[in-house]
């Protein structure tokens, strides 16, 4: 009527309000994994530490985040920007995984555990022109991919995992040390690691290893460490990969084609649809028919594999996704669409990435969604029980979620708010 | 009066209220003697919805409870409009405020809808009761068949935008243990999601359980004839769908659909 008619109008966002980008954490706390100070330390004393994380946490961070990586017990982030400060990092440092973080009691000394998401310095040539694009974390070992100045490596290189000759009794904590690696064949595009060795993708399609090779996977054709990036060959040679994964022991890589080749550990059967042998110390092609695959990760145990069409499959051992039943295959099975949304009423549902934790599992789906599954280490899965998931689940975030990272007992998630 | 019920579907903007119902001819042939039926209603449509009513006669509200007992779902075609909040989430309650929707964008519409359907989906499950570490509860999720088979709160089992042309949109939901203000409050969150308002133009139920539009008869169908094919009509689907739900418990409400069934087939 009249009075609806003169009752004024608010605005409550303008047709320009854009969706604000966001970090959320979740799973084992203590570590300081999680960059939440007043989870380890609560800022009220009455308050109590918090040990677990269940659900979703928002993170606040200075900059917008395009990259994470879970760690065993650490998180590096990184942003694209141009600033001086690209590359932040979080949790156990012991190794100075994530650099030299001055004390503040103690100028000369450096900290074991860092609480909140702190700057990392890079010794770059250009530090205002240069980009991080990508970080990974392995057990002990941090790899930052830039765009024009190679890959920068820290912390602990026992086994030469940071691509640097390995200094006997060398001292890992309050290191300054960070690497820089620029001998490739062409850029590197990709960095991976895994837990004691390092792999690199390049633009032209071939890919290096350092690092451990006791299971086989530097997949260099013997099973010493070794100390400098070194070009796989075997089946993938003159192959054009473009896509690598690891976090175990145990590598896949993805070929143009949508080929799939493994090495490293196969106690568990992750190769088994090749050999009987355990460890293999070269890239081996694994026959699957499943469709060209589009995009492959490596757990601890068990792996996982994203085709062209959109379906999931998983092998290996472990909580793999298909109910309690499913323990161990050699040969992937796929995992019914319906489990992540679906349906005759939303025919359009794909799972457009996969990830993999050591014991877990993550499915992204192109309407944004997470879905989750495995073993729920320390509330790591993020569905706010406690109980392992034994089939995709959903995990409640309030945003659109544009990637994952998963470790061993936390994982880290990048949004974008709905409005 | 006698009367064998069946499927209603209500005028489109007037609900289904009282109505008298056709006289049949069974009293006069049986010599006179009346017989009472008792006419039994389905889940609720309240004053402001319309759509298809679901009712039960003699015998046939002992399949009622049983459809009951199913906890299958509803599905509604909901208006809504963008632009004010109202008192009692309706278009035709009391104006609490108006609110600019010109940065609404269907796209921003769909993502509100997901997550609803996200952490229904949840809901769902939670209130299943089922052990979600068996390899049944596995099972089961695949085939979509996890719901609550006892008391739960609403659950939207599925939710999508059919239209959308600002100010008004239509979404189609799919739906358990609702009412139907419970969907217009929806509409009215959905509103404030998007940072606007929103208030419920419609609602209107296109399918209850194993019944849909096509199965309703209209008021101009409501005669003796059209209801006992209509009840005829949906006999089989009924009791396909109870025997697959409740499979296990007793079936002596079936055992005499079979016997009448038979019967009727026969004369």
């Amino acid at each position: 009527g009249e009075a609806e008619e003169a009752a004024p109008v608010f605005q409550y966002a303008g047709k320009a309000a854009k969706r604000k980008d966001r970090v959320f954490v979740w799973g084992f706390c203590y570590s300081g994994a999680l960059g939440v100070p007043s989870f380890v330390k609560p800022d009220v004393g009455w308050k109590k530490p918090r040990r677990i994380q269940s659900t979703p946490y928002r993170l606040e961070t200075e900059e917008k985040i395009s990259s994470a990586a879970c760690g065993y017990g650490f998180t590096l982030l990184s942003s694209k920007t141009t600033d001086i400060t690209k590359v932040w990092g979080m949790g156990l440092n012991k190794d100075s995984q994530l650099g030299f973080q001055r004390s503040i009691r103690d100028r000369t000394k450096g900290y074991e555990y860092v609480l909140e998401p702190s700057p990392i310095p890079l010794p770059l040539e250009k530090p205002q022109q240069t980009r991080v694009l990508q970080v990974s974390c392995g057990r002990a070992h941090s790899l930052i991919l830039t765009d024009s100045e190679g890959v920068f490596t820290m912390g602990n290189n026992s086994y030469g995992q940071c691509g640097r000759t390995v200094v006997e009794d060398e001292t890992y904590s309050e290191s300054h040390l960070i690497h820089q690696l620029k001998e490739f064949d062409s850029r590197v595009v990709q960095v991976v690691c895994g837990q004691d060795h390092s792999l690199f993708r390049t633009k032209k399609g071939a890919v290096y290893a350092c690092g451990w090779g006791a299971d086989g996977q530097t997949g260099l054709g013997h099973y010493n460490i070794t100390s400098v990036p070194t070009k796989l060959r075997g089946d993938i040679a003159g192959v054009n990969i473009i896509q690598i994964s690891s976090y175990g022991d145990c590598c896949l890589a993805v070929s143009d084609e949508g080929d799939v080749f493994g090495w490293g550990n196969s106690e568990y059967l992750q190769l088994a649809s090749v050999t009987e042998t355990t460890q293999v110390n070269v890239p081996r092609h694994l026959p699957f028919k499943i469709g060209k695959v589009k995009e492959a990760a490596c757990g601890g145990t068990g792996n996982i594999v994203l085709t062209e069409e959109g379906n999931v499959f998983v092998w290996g051992y472990g909580i793999l996704g298909k109910g309690p039943n499913l323990i161990e295959t050699a040969v992937p099975e796929m995992i019914p669409p319906s489990l992540f949304g679906c349906s005759d009423f939303n025919p359009d549902i794909r799972v457009a990435h996969i990830r993999c934790g050591l014991s877990q599992f993550a499915a992204l789906t192109n309407r944004g969604e997470l879905f989750v599954w495995g073993k729920n280490l320390r509330g790591c899965l993020g569905t706010g029980r406690m109980e392992d998931q034994y089939f995709p689940w959903r995990v409640t975030v309030p945003g659109e979620v544009v990637d994952v990272a998963c470790g061993v007992d936390h994982m880290v998630s990048m949004v974008k708010s709905f409005t | 009066q006698g009367v064998q019920g069946s499927p209603f579907a209500g005028p489109k903007k007037r609900a289904w209220t009282g109505v008298s119902l056709p006289t049949t001819n069974h009293a006069a042939r049986e010599g006179g003697m009346r017989r009472d039926l008792k006419i039994g209603a389905g889940h609720r449509l309240d004053v402001k919805a319309s759509g298809v009513f679901v009712l039960g006669i003699g015998d046939g509200n002992k399949l009622l409870t049983d459809l009951y007992n199913c906890h299958l779902t509803k599905v509604y075609t909901v208006g809504g409009l963008f632009g004010k909040a109202t008192d009692d989430f309706s278009d035709t309650g009391k104006l609490v405020e108006k609110t600019t929707f010109d940065h609404i964008t269907r796209e921003k519409l769909e993502r509100i809808l997901a997550v609803i359907q996200g952490t229904n989906h949840k809901a769902l499950l939670m209130h299943s009761n089922i052990d979600m570490k068996t390899q049944e509860a596995y099972e089961l999720a695949v085939k979509g068949l996890i719901r609550p088979m006892g008391k739960s709160p609403p659950i939207i089992t599925a939710i999508r935008c059919l239209q959308f042309t600002l100010p008004e949109f239509q979404l189609e939901i799919q739906c358990l243990h609702e009412t139907q203000q419970y969907l217009r409050k929806i509409v009215h969150e959905i509103g404030l999601e998007l940072k606007s308002s929103a208030v419920c133009t419609q609602v209107r139920r296109i399918r209850d359980g194993v019944f849909t539009l096509d199965d309703a008869l209209l008021r101009t169908q409501w005669n003796l004839q059209s209801i006992q094919n209509a009840i005829w009509d949906c006999q089989l689907k009924v009791k396909t769908e109870i025997e697959k739900t409740l499979g296990h418990q007793d079936k002596s409400h079936l055992h005499k659909m079979d016997a009448e069934m038979a019967q009727t087939a026969d004369s």
